[in-house]
């Protein structure tokens, strides 16, 4: 059974919170926990399919954007 | 090496506006989909997206720029605040264009794969989109804002006026969730449906 903190502390790992001493600790447990490795790859698995789904606006928006820029002028 | 958000930010401001271009172009595709996850209608999508990099021009060209926090997740915290005042405003129904062949649903060209491969991975993309806009809104909130507005969990919790354990809860549900929807359907457990990252690692975690 995973615990509750172990799943917080993998979440904060695969968004890079963790800092360095308890990612390395994390890392370890993972070689040694199937079940939390498991867990972790469908989690990455999950994750991996968020990045999959970005959609990017058209190219004029884009342009919009950028023309904007050259020509503002900020008060003041 | 590509330069930091913060150098471009300084080489914009000093007025070099190629900076501006590659700032843009880093960020444009997080934040555009942070604002379709909540609007669900690309037209209105797009035009937030210009209010939202307008409002970052005029806060860094009049020097209002506060360098602490990160751009990513100030440039992401406007859009999600203009998308949420806007949803509320119009007090749309979830309808969700689901315009598989749309140019946005991925910068894969044609040219690259075939075509019948390409629309069975837009097609799958966007059941996948379904997927996140059927999560409970909390839920939906949180992974927004982590994934792709590139908030802390503390940012979060303090965005949304929750504790940091609740942030990782709602976060950690969300996740189980949809790996959930998603087993339901091996189509989406396909792994050549993924756009591969760096080399496998005993665990490979998202690019900061």
């Amino acid at each position: 059974m995973i615990k509750t903190f172990t799943h917080e502390k993998l979440l904060r790992y695969l968004y890079n919170e963790l800092p360095a001493k308890e990612q390395t600790e994390l890392e370890d447990t993972l070689q040694h926990d199937p079940e939390l490795a498991a867990y972790c790859a469908d989690l990455l698995l999950a994750q991996r399919a968020l990045s999959a789904v970005q959609q990017n606006p058209s190219e004029a928006t884009t342009q919009n954007i950028l023309r904007y820029s050259r020509t503002f002028l900020p008060t003041s | 090496m590509q330069p930091s958000d913060s150098a471009l930010i300084s080489l914009y401001i000093a007025g070099k506006e190629s900076a501006f271009d590659l700032l843009l172009n880093r960020h444009k595709s997080r934040v555009f989909t942070t604002i379709m996850l909540i609007v669900r209608d690309e037209d209105i999508a797009e035009d937030l997206l210009q209010d939202t990099f307008i409002k970052a021009i005029h806060t860094m060209k009049s020097g209002r720029y506060n360098e602490e926090g990160k751009f990513s997740s100030w440039i992401c915290r406007i859009a999600h605040n203009l998308a949420i005042d806007c949803f509320r405003r119009e007090k749309r129904s979830p309808l969700l264009s689901l315009d598989t062949t749309s140019h946005t649903f991925n910068s894969l060209s044609l040219a690259e794969e075939g075509a019948d491969a390409t629309l069975t991975r837009e097609e799958t993309y966007a059941q996948l989109r379904e997927l996140i806009q059927d999560l409970p809104a909390a839920q939906k909130e949180v992974l927004i804002m982590r994934h792709y507005g590139d908030m802390s969990f503390q940012e979060i919790a303090d965005a949304t006026g929750v504790s940091i354990n609740t942030a990782l809860g709602r976060m950690r549900y969300a996740l189980i969730n949809l790996r959930k929807k998603m087993a339901a359907q091996p189509v989406f457990y396909d792994q050549n449906l993924y756009p591969r990252e760096t080399a496998p690692v005993p665990v490979q975690r998202a690019a900061s």
